[in-house]
């Protein structure tokens, strides 16, 4: 019944053909082999059978010691350097006048002019049900209380609400003028695309913790350093949507263009462009998310916000006011993707299935919307959301949280204990054991088997530098910083972190995903719960998840797993949906049952999605290291939580860059793979 | 394609329009009709700056920030924003003349000495009132069975006592956030103990943990401070390390093996203040309080979830005459007197 068995008979038939193709073909299958014995040699030369990296092999006077020099000469030359004073200092001021004008105009609006504008644009974009929604999200803004939660002790959500708002619409703003046009330079010239690739990455893996205090240095805090760090956050995806988006359209249609004699920028702005709106959209809907999930590193720089409340609620350890307040990120992130997701359906939605409004009809709503603002503001006078209306669920909240938390604390601990003891440490001590140049020939070897040489070469070489971004031993920078930063021992830990994280997601995610795709009603029950999962604020969870699992690596793997899970499912349930009808019928006509048709078509057919799962939980799992830093996890999220907490640049950047070879190895690795199973289709 | 895509398409037709305008209409009449609800806008912005006040990551910072802002805002007649910000990130910003003053500063000798000694970005405004104290505690309740935990010699002795899935095989000791200064790894290295440095990464972890183990009675050590408004709460007793000497204080960090200093907790301002907002920067000087005033106000904010205006008050109807004192010109400035280096 499957095509499995007739393939490899196929297979070892050309393996009888002869000889000579027989010799080609052991050469191309023991080049991994030679490479790894190769490496090993090396390494084994250079430095024994010593565990872990030479402490002695330090890069110059250190990686840190780079990026403690720089940061010494940005606070020395920022009044007098040109560049540093006019141009940061310009733009500085610029995003802080933005965000206090969107802020302003906010409040002028009234709350009543705020649900009216998002309601009336929900509508515009989508349906009843999406208008609805809005209007039901941004009441809760001003509904959901918490006491003492906002600015100066207030409890009305709404004033940080708007002005995390105000905040997220200039930053995706920024994000749109900075992201679209380079994507188009990406799609159009290659070289650009080929230089813009590793900084997307850099961006995306770095995590924000690690440029925070540069940040702080060069924009001061407040507005300018979050939205700094939300553009740099949130804009890659939108360059790779943009330029995936221009590069797919297809061939055929854009030579019917150049067929009529369009020039080649009339084909862009004509053909490509319009047919990549829906790629791009959905690049615009990822930017939102994206930047609402960090509300609160954004409240690190002091930006205040909705992040203030979650900040305020881990320092007193108040569950209640940390959920509510996460539970309203959550909502403006669904209010805004809903409304985003409804127009980039808009844009590609053919024109016949729904009628268009006139100009006139467009300019009654719109005119009756600013009649609405008008009267809000002229006539009745009305500001923010009045404290009267509305309540607080917070202790309610507290008490469950409490609750829930004492049933499971005996389970919790005993298997956190035994996960600890019997899983992360054996693990943890064994890579810790292995001598550097060992992972460097698996890793090369490895890297050969998937992509070939070149391949093999970058990423056994990320994999060195990940040793060489070390400290000297008691490292001091001007007689003010002093640390330690063994970069290879820590990363060794933060790697035991992510495949426990990624194991245990995959072990759960992937049958959930499969339930997702087999039964509807699964997939209703799961639909919000990952919703709600993939935009809580991780600080919302950190005390909970220690208050489980005590302080230590299980918590951290626990935060991690959270936070990736979502993206698992998804993936596995997206793979699935995506196999040919016409598949699945041939194998119900060949009389297969449900299970053998999911396991013996339905899961092979959906192989590059179930790799492009993993790739994507890869590198979730790593974003969240950091945050796994934050409950007792070590490793690489201690010292950039460490290097931005202290103001120590050095080890923050220097161990955010350990970070990001890292986490370029294992994207590289698993997209790879990914690769080669789409060639096997 | 081109006469498409102008003007939106929308479900519906011509009726639905003419509903949604109506609905929106109606939201106007009916917001008309509850408009004796709400009321105007708040009076602000009379030619004073705005102060703002830098909220540190322990609830003393807010306590103090908490009175200080309604004494600024009821006595001196200027509007003050707390802002939520660690402690090196708040130090840049007063240099860069975005925060006004800081009012609980712990050592940082080297910002001391680079911004209020060097570039005179920022002033001393003197002490705070309250000694910090930074070291190393076990739950009281540990002591009765093990009376030589009082001192780091029967820690030495007892790790096994401390042993964690986490730390096995070595006994744990529980580090808070990794911002604050520690000495713990060296100290545990130079006397030689059978530890391993566990950070919890947030102070929050760390009290999570720590609370939890005291609901069960278990034994934990850890690093702790004080004021604190926890030690209201819950009963620490300190572990005594090797005392601290100026010797010792000139060692390198690696090499510390005693207690940790003692800290005099100061306030510091931007350099500016004093002349876009005398009358702050005198009350500033002037400001002064005790451990316990500290942290009954933490304790009203963080446990019995008071308001910053309700703790305010409740602090003020006690001591009106204490915060009379800090706003009159009679009263002296707190004295200054420049952290220990190292700390």
């Amino acid at each position: 019944v499957s095509p499995a068995p007739a393939a490899s008979s196929v297979a070892s038939a050309e393996g009888q053909l002869g000889l000579g193709l027989d010799v080609a073909r052991l050469g191309r299958r023991l080049a991994p082999v030679f490479v790894f014995v190769a490496i090993c040699i090396v390494g084994i030369s250079l430095s024994g059978f010593h565990k872990g990296f030479p402490a002695h092999w330090v890069l110059g006077s250190g990686v840190p010691n780079w990026f403690d020099r720089l940061d010494s000469w940005v606070t020395n030359n920022q009044s007098s350097n040109f560049f540093l004073n006019t141009i940061i200092g310009g733009i500085g001021s610029f995003l802080n006048s933005a965000t206090n004008d969107v802020v302003n105009g906010l409040h002028w609006l009234t709350w009543l002019g705020v649900i009216t504008l998002a309601t009336l644009v929900a509508w515009l974009v989508g349906r009843w049900r999406t208008a609805i929604f809005a209007a039901v999200m941004v009441s809760s803004f001003g509904i959901l209380q918490i006491p003492n939660g906002g600015p100066n002790g207030i409890s009305v959500m709404w004033e940080p609400a708007m002005t995390t708002l105000a905040l997220m619409a200039v930053a995706i703003g920024i994000s749109i003028v900075i992201g679209i046009p380079l994507g188009i330079a990406a799609a159009v010239w290659t070289p650009v695309s080929r230089t813009l690739r590793p900084v997307l990455d850099v961006m995306q893996i770095l995590p924000a913790f690690a440029y925070l205090v540069p940040i702080v240095v060069l924009f001061s805090i407040g507005n300018p350093a979050g939205v700094v760090a939300t553009v740099i956050y949130a804009v890659p995806p939108l360059v790779r949507f943009t330029e995936v988006g221009i590069r797919t359209v297809r061939r055929d249609v854009i030579e019917a263009g150049e067929a009529f004699g369009a020039t080649r920028f009339q084909v862009l702005r004509d053909i490509q462009l319009p047919l990549a709106a829906q790629s791009i959209m959905l690049g615009l809907n990822q930017v939102i998310m994206m930047a609402l999930s960090i509300v609160v590193i954004a409240s690190l720089v002091g930006a205040g916000g909705l992040g203030d409340p979650v900040l305020q609620a881990l320092q007193t350890q108040d569950l209640g006011m940390g959920a509510v307040a996460g539970l309203l990120i959550v909502f403006m992130a669904m209010w805004l993707d809903r409304t985003s997701a409804a127009l980039g359906r808009r844009t590609t939605r053919d024109a016949d299935s729904q009628r268009r409004l006139t100009r006139r009809q467009l300019a009654a709503v719109w005119g009756a919307a600013l009649g609405v603002v008008l009267v809000a503001h002229y006539g009745l006078h009305l500001g923010d959301w009045p404290a009267g209306w509305g309540f607080s669920i917070v202790d309610r909240v507290t008490n469950a949280m409490n609750w829930v938390t004492t049933q499971l604390t005996g389970v919790s601990a005993s298997l956190s204990s035994f996960l600890t003891l019997h899983v992360l440490n054996p693990l943890q001590s064994l890579l810790g054991d292995v001598p550097w140049w060992l992972l460097v020939a698996i890793v090369g070897a490895a890297a050969w088997v998937r992509g070939g040489p070149r391949r093999a070469i970058v990423l056994a070489g990320c994999v060195a530098l990940i040793g060489l971004t070390q400290a000297p031993v008691g490292y001091t920078f001007q007689g003010t910083t002093s640390y330690d930063f063994p970069a290879w021992s820590d990363a060794m830990v933060t790697l035991s972190l992510v495949i426990v994280a990624l194991t245990l997601d995959l072990v759960i995610g992937v049958p959930l995903g499969i339930a997702a795709y087999r039964w509807r009603a699964v997939d209703n029950v799961l639909r919000p719960i990952l919703d709600f999962l993939q935009t809580l604020p991780a600080f919302v969870y950190l005390i909970p998840v220690v208050a489980l699992f005590s302080v230590g690596n299980l918590a951290g793997v626990t935060a991690a797993f959270v936070y990736a899970l979502p993206a698992t499912v998804r993936a596995t349930t997206l793979g699935l949906r995506a196999v040919q009808p016409g598949v699945i019928e041939a194998g119900q006509s060949f009389g297969s049952t449900r299970w053998q048709l999911l396991r013996k078509v339905e899961l092979p057919m959906a192989r590059p999605y179930m790799t492009l799962a993993v790739n994507q939980t890869i590198l979730l799992v790593m974003a969240e290291v950091v945050v796994a830093g934050l409950v007792g996890a070590g490793g690489l999220g201690l010292d950039v939580v460490t290097g931005f907490s202290r103001s120590e640049v050095g080890l923050g950047a220097a161990a955010g860059v350990a970070m990001v070879l890292m986490g370029i190895v294992l994207d590289r690795l698993s997209q790879a793979g990914q690769l080669e199973g789409g060639h096997r289709q | 394609m081109k006469d498409q895509r102008r003007g939106l398409r929308f479900p519906g037709g011509r009726r639905r329009v003419a509903a949604v305008a109506a609905l929106l209409v109606a939201t106007a009449i009916a917001a008309a009709a509850i408009a004796a609800t709400a009321t105007g806008a708040s009076a602000r912005s009379n030619g004073k700056p705005t102060i703002t006040l830098a909220t540190n990551s322990w609830e003393g910072s807010l306590a103090n920030n908490v009175i200080a802002q309604y004494v600024i805002q009821k006595y001196l007649g200027y509007k003050v924003n707390l802002v939520t910000i660690d402690e090196i990130p708040a130090w840049t910003a007063m240099v860069q003349g975005k925060m006004s003053a800081v009012l609980e500063e712990w050592g940082h000798s080297s910002q001391y000495s680079q911004y209020i000694k060097k570039s005179h970005k920022v002033a001393d405004a003197g002490l705070e009132g309250p000694n910090g104290n930074i070291g190393w505690y076990v739950p009281t309740y540990l002591l009765k069975q093990h009376p030589e935990l009082k001192n780091w010699k029967g820690v030495k002795k007892d790790w096994k006592l401390f042993v964690t899935p986490q730390s096995s095989p070595q006994g744990q000791f529980l580090d808070g956030s990794p911002s604050y200064v520690t000495n713990d790894q060296a100290l545990v290295k130079n006397l030689k103990m059978n530890y391993k440095v566990v950070f919890a990464g947030t102070e929050a972890a760390q009290l999570t943990e720590i609370e939890s183990d005291y609901k069960q009675k278990k034994p934990v050590l850890f690093y702790w401070y004080t004021p604190q408004y926890q030690n209201q709460i819950y009963k620490f007793s300190q572990v005594a390390l090797p005392p601290w000497t100026t010797t010792c204080a000139k060692l390198k960090p690696a090499a510390i093996n005693c207690a940790y200093p003692p800290y005099h907790l100061y306030k510091v301002m931007a350099s500016t203040l004093p002349k876009t907002a005398p009358p702050v920067a005198n009350f500033l000087r002037r400001f002064n309080w005790t451990a316990n005033e500290q942290n009954s106000v933490a304790y009203n904010l963080a446990v019995k979830h008071m308001s910053n205006s309700q703790a305010a008050a409740a602090f003020a109807s006690k001591h009106a005459s204490q915060i009379k004192s800090w706003v009159s010109k009679k009263t002296p400035y707190t004295k200054v007197k420049p952290p220990a280096a190292g700390t």
